[in-house]
């Protein structure tokens, strides 16, 4: 590692921290695509800005940005107060406003004006280590500025620590407001200071994290840790902590990720979120998919670097033709190693994840289904004292569920000896049958928003 | 610009559905959607081909749907952050396809660079016609399911018990809102094709309270700034397509708030001043009607002096009084009519039942 | 001996996310009643009706139409929905949504013709809103609005109609003329099922009545069981309302 490499993975850390704490904020707020127009519209203000400073970093220009960011939720907020528009279509019509006067200022004056769409679209992180904050220079002597290192840890640095600071500050009154708008102005906290506060920051902190990884992915940041840490928890600190720590880990992986394959370093970073969230979203799927890779890729990876240490040039070829090449070289034990890498990673990306996403769902699903299926049957056979009721076969016919299904309800029942089914396919419920059915109406009836498994593990020695 | 004309119409059409489902946003996330796929077409077949680019476009802006979708229903995530997660997280994955085929040796990645910004000017006839066709059959479509469109964009529990397959329907918006987007692409480009698909609905909407006049008029709106936008882009040389046309279709927006007649807010403030002004009329008419009421004959003669201390009172209220017959102005006197002093009375009764209910 | 209900429900139970909101309902619904549904909030109400109508599936349980299933017998049943779950400053007209009850009966793609949109304007008259006709329905008030629901119901000509909440936020003369359609109905030998809130209103407006919280409390004609022992079962504090004979 070489210390531009090093002023990059702390740039990037810094800017995923400063964006994870008003994420957090932003996604518990049901307002996360204020960030997305907060990050076009800055545009304007950064290109109005240059035209007055001519200066990418001066303090002017980021005052200037985060400006109009504020300016673009004002704007928002007084169309959505009008009335003739819903929020969600304010939004969209605001930004892509502000971002095209934007677009064609630039345009206009290309010519004359040093700044590049593309590179403002997707950021450019590669330059940052060479553009050092110099104080104390002396006109005319060569050397004799005091080099502070890279002006963008400086700028990120304070605005994180700004952050930090007003979030240690105020998170009481942010955590009331965000939770209970009402009572945190029953409390005499203004729900409205906080609001534009919050947007405050936020606008601050996508101005000082634009130049790094441009606006879109600007969202990403911000977004995408809040919300796989929100799948986690939903404890305000721990969710911060979480996502803070996301987005670290997206940050210097993405780097690396970036180096490997000469990629953008901020397309790489937005990609490890994207696997990030999809290992907590849908675990046993992308854990296996996200081995495998980086089984393949490791092995790969390999054969290439010996390739060319062996003189190989892949001048001129194409992607494909290059995978072709170096999987012709590949031998069986290859194969076993990734499988080998694949089968001990997936196992452990398992392990630690929450267990949630479509086979733990359809899993859960089943088992809460039967359970569920159960205490219908169970209480249909309390309710009903009259024999007819009670055959297994009206079951069938009146529950409207197939046989099969019926069958092994019944049977699960009779295993946690809850129910006995007499000579003539009559079933009744047992004391321990008929106290748990009892408990389970009134936990329901009284507790209406929390789940009854605690109370269930009571009963069940067996489950569906 | 015929393109682009067509376009626009077709993007009004879809877009009034997307902003009367709440759905406005959509258009901006499936647009970033597609850029994996647009990267991915040409990473496989290494062809610079519009209509692959369009293929890879589709799939993905329709997994960025159906991602957007399955993220709501199953977690607890809102619409907002998962709308926010696929527009960023693809079109992120995007960008590093994008940079990872620029180092290709053979990227000449010009064509890819056009969907960022759009540029109508790369429209070849063959895609004037598919952009016709397309917009062909969505008319089709729209023209034999309008009134399932209807019902469903209304009141969708009521659309399910009268036995309609909500589903179906629902899938055949959506499908054709994704259709227009990747189409617009090369035009509009990514990031302002959310703009395009909202901004002619929300100006059509202020103009008029019927949905098939909104659809036609998203339509007109949506073509003209098609036209008039590539028309300023092509003049002006180095403008690019999609911010001018944005900026045009702002405008409609921003006109149609202010001066549409039933909604705009000129015409709102203008009501409100005068519903203001009607009630200090009232005002002043009441108190009037207290002064005479103590009278026996009712158009006695007062000072208008007496009525300067009174709030409500005002030189044009009381002009406006006389013209309306209720006052009648003699010097510096003024008296009741009779149809004035009627009228007072009802409005005091008025004002007793309200203040009793 | 099931024919002579207008609607059988057998051990519905109903769960958001494996939660139940509904237990084992078995409910019989007799042809020609005006019943209204009573509970605290969260009860499961809305999700009775809702379940029903099959707008949310049940995990367990049927429920017959006049004893066959629902499916095959939707037009012979009218909904109106809560007046709350719809955007009412979409761009249409009175007239307009009132038309939409015809829909079900055209089917797919076919056009409502001169023959519906007469259907329409009687229903409008018959709730008092054929002067509202042509005014855009974010601009009718509350109770207006909801008459336009009613009217929509009412154009279905159905047998069987259901209500969620119709007397939520309207005024004093909407309530009196919508009890008065429903009684009309019942004269006529519908059944009407109606979502209710206001226990005070409950004896002089209904003749059946359902108590409902999670399962079902108790059914039967309004005379018989709505008293303060059901009540306080259904509400669970100690409620008494008097009960006018």
């Amino acid at each position: 590692m070489n210390s531009a490499q090093i002023s990059i993975q702390i740039i990037v850390t810094l800017v995923a921290i400063a964006c994870a704490i008003p994420g957090t904020f932003l996604v518990l707020r049901k307002m996360s695509l204020i960030s997305d127009a907060i990050s076009h519209s800055i545009l304007l203000g950064i290109v109005i800005g240059f035209f007055i400073v001519e200066d990418t970093s001066s303090p002017l220009l980021i005052f200037l940005a985060a400006l109009t960011g504020i300016v673009t939720v004002i704007l928002v907020e007084f169309i959505q107060k009008t009335g003739l528009v819903k929020e969600d279509t304010a939004i969209g019509l605001v930004f892509p406003a502000l971002f095209s006067i934007g677009v064609i200022l630039i345009s206009k004056n290309a010519n004359d004006v040093h700044l590049d769409i593309d590179s403002v679209m997707v950021g450019d992180l590669s330059l940052a280590p060479f553009d050092p904050l110099l104080i104390n220079c002396q006109e005319g002597i060569a050397d004799s500025c005091i080099n502070l290192g890279p002006k963008a840890i400086w700028v990120i640095g304070i605005i994180l620590l700004v952050t930090l600071t007003l979030l240690i500050a105020f998170f009481k009154e942010l955590k009331v407001s965000t939770f209970d708008a009402g009572l945190a102005a029953a409390l005499g906290f203004s729900p409205v200071i906080m609001h534009y506060g919050l947007m405050t920051v936020s606008s601050v902190t996508i101005v000082g994290a634009f130049d790094a990884v441009g606006p879109i992915l600007v969202v990403a940041l911000m977004i995408a840790p809040a919300a796989t840490a929100y799948l986690f928890t939903k404890d305000l600190k721990r969710m911060l902590l979480l996502s803070c720590f996301f987005g670290v880990v997206a940050s210097i992986a993405g780097f690396w990720l970036a180096h490997i394959l000469d990629a953008s370093i901020s397309g790489s970073m937005t990609t490890v979120l994207a696997i990030l969230f999809l290992l907590v979203y849908e675990p046993i799927i992308t854990s296996i998919i996200v081995s495998s890779i980086v089984g393949i890729g490791m092995v790969l990876y390999q054969y290439y670097d010996a390739a060319i240490l062996g003189g190989v040039s892949f001048e001129g070829y194409q992607l494909g033709e290059k995978l072709t090449y170096i999987f012709s070289k590949f031998v069986f034990l290859d194969y076993v190693y990734i499988l080998g890498i694949a089968v001990v990673m997936a196992a452990f990306l398992i392990y630690i994840l929450p267990k949630r996403g479509l086979i733990y769902g359809y899993y859960k699903v089943r088992q809460q289904k039967t359970e569920i299926m159960l205490l219908v049957f169970l209480l249909h056979i309390r309710n009903h004292a009259e024999e007819s009721e009670r055959h297994v076969k009206h079951l069938n016919e009146h529950i409207n569920w197939q046989r099969l299904r019926s069958q092994s309800i019944v049977d699960l029942a009779k295993k946690n000896n809850m129910v006995t089914v007499s000579a003539d396919n009559i079933i009744s419920l047992t004391e321990k049958g008929a106290d748990f059915t009892e408990k389970a109406i009134d936990y329901i009836i009284t507790n209406k928003d929390t789940e009854i498994e605690e109370m269930k593990d009571d009963f069940f020695l067996f489950r569906g | 610009m015929l393109g682009t004309a067509i376009l626009g119409a077709i993007c009004g059409m879809l877009g009034s559905f997307a902003v009367l489902r709440k759905q406005s946003l959509l258009g901006d996330a499936i647009s970033h959607a597609a850029l994996p796929g647009i990267a991915i077409a040409f990473l496989i077949t290494g062809v610079k081909d519009s209509n692959l680019f369009l293929l890879g476009a589709l799939i993905s802006g329709l997994v960025g749907t159906f991602w957007i979708r399955s993220i709501t229903k199953k977690t607890h995530l809102k619409s907002d952050t998962a709308l926010g997660l696929t527009l960023s997280l693809f079109f992120g994955f995007g960008m590093l396809l994008l940079t990872f085929i620029q180092k290709q040796p053979n990227a000449s990645q010009a064509g890819l660079d056009t969907y960022l910004f759009g540029q109508a000017a790369t429209l070849l006839e063959k895609d004037v016609w598919l952009i016709a066709i397309v917009a062909g059959i969505a008319l089709l479509i729209l023209l034999i399911f309008w009134k399932e469109f209807k019902i469903l964009l209304f009141d969708e529990d009521y659309t399910k018990t009268l036995g309609f397959n909500t589903r179906f329907i629902d899938i055949l918006i959506t499908t054709f809102i994704v259709i227009t987007i990747v189409l617009g692409l090369q035009t509009v480009g990514v990031i302002l094709m959310s703009a395009i698909l909202l901004a002619p609905a929300a100006a059509a909407r202020q103009w008029t309270n019927s949905l098939e006049k909104m659809v036609i008029l998203a339509a007109i709106f949506g073509s003209f700034s098609g036209v008039v936008g590539t028309g300023i882009s092509s003049v002006s040389g180095n403008l690019s397509t999609g911010p001018v046309i944005v900026l045009v279709a702002a405008g409609i927006v921003l006109l149609s708030f202010i001066f549409s007649p039933k909604r705009g807010l000129l015409f709102r403030e203008i009501r409100f001043r005068k519903n203001r002004n009607d009630i200090k009329m009232q005002k002043t008419l009441a108190f009037m009607y207290g002064i005479a009421k103590t009278h026996e004959n009712i158009s006695h003669p007062h000072a208008i002096k007496i009525l300067n201390g009174f709030q409500g009172f005002s030189k044009r209220s009381l002009q406006k009084l006389v013209d309306l017959n209720y006052v009648e102005i003699d010097g510096q006197q003024w008296s009741m009519t009779q149809k004035g002093f009627m009228t007072a009375a009802n409005l005091y009764n008025q004002q007793v039942e309200n203040s009793h209910e | 001996m099931e024919e002579k209900y207008a609607i059988t429900v057998d051990d519905l139970t109903v769960a958001y996310n494996y939660k139940p909101v509904l237990w084992d309902i078995d409910l019989a619904i007799p042809e020609g009643v005006l019943m209204c549904i009573v509970g605290p909030n969260g009860a499961g109400k809305s999700t009775l009706i809702k379940a029903i109508l099959g707008i949310i599936k049940p995990i367990a349980g049927t429920v017959s139409v006049f004893g066959k299933s629902y499916a095959k017998q939707r037009s012979l049943v009218a909904y109106v929905p809560q007046k709350g779950s719809v955007d009412w400053d979409f761009p249409t007209t009175a007239l307009d949504v009132v038309m939409m009850g015809t829909y079900g009966s055209l089917g797919w793609i076919k056009r409502p013709g001169q023959k519906e949109k007469k259907a329409a304007l009687e229903a409008l008259e018959k709730v008092g809103m054929l002067p509202f006709k042509n005014r855009q329905i974010s601009q009718l008030s509350g109770g207006q609005q909801q008459r336009i629901f009613l009217a929509r119901a009412l154009v279905q000509n159905a047998t069987i109609y259901f209500m969620d909440e119709p007397f939520q936020g309207v005024d004093a003369t909407t309530e009196k003329a919508i009890i008065n359609i429903l009684k009309e109905l019942r004269k006529a030998g519908k059944t009407v099922v109606v979502v209710h809130h206001d226990l005070q209103t409950v004896p002089e407006y209904f003749d059946w009545v359902t108590f409902l919280n999670v399962k079902k409390i108790a059914t039967g004609p309004v005379k018989d069981i709505f008293n303060d022992d059901n009540l306080t079962k259904t509400y669970g504090i100690n409620y008494k309302v008097s009960v006018q004979e």
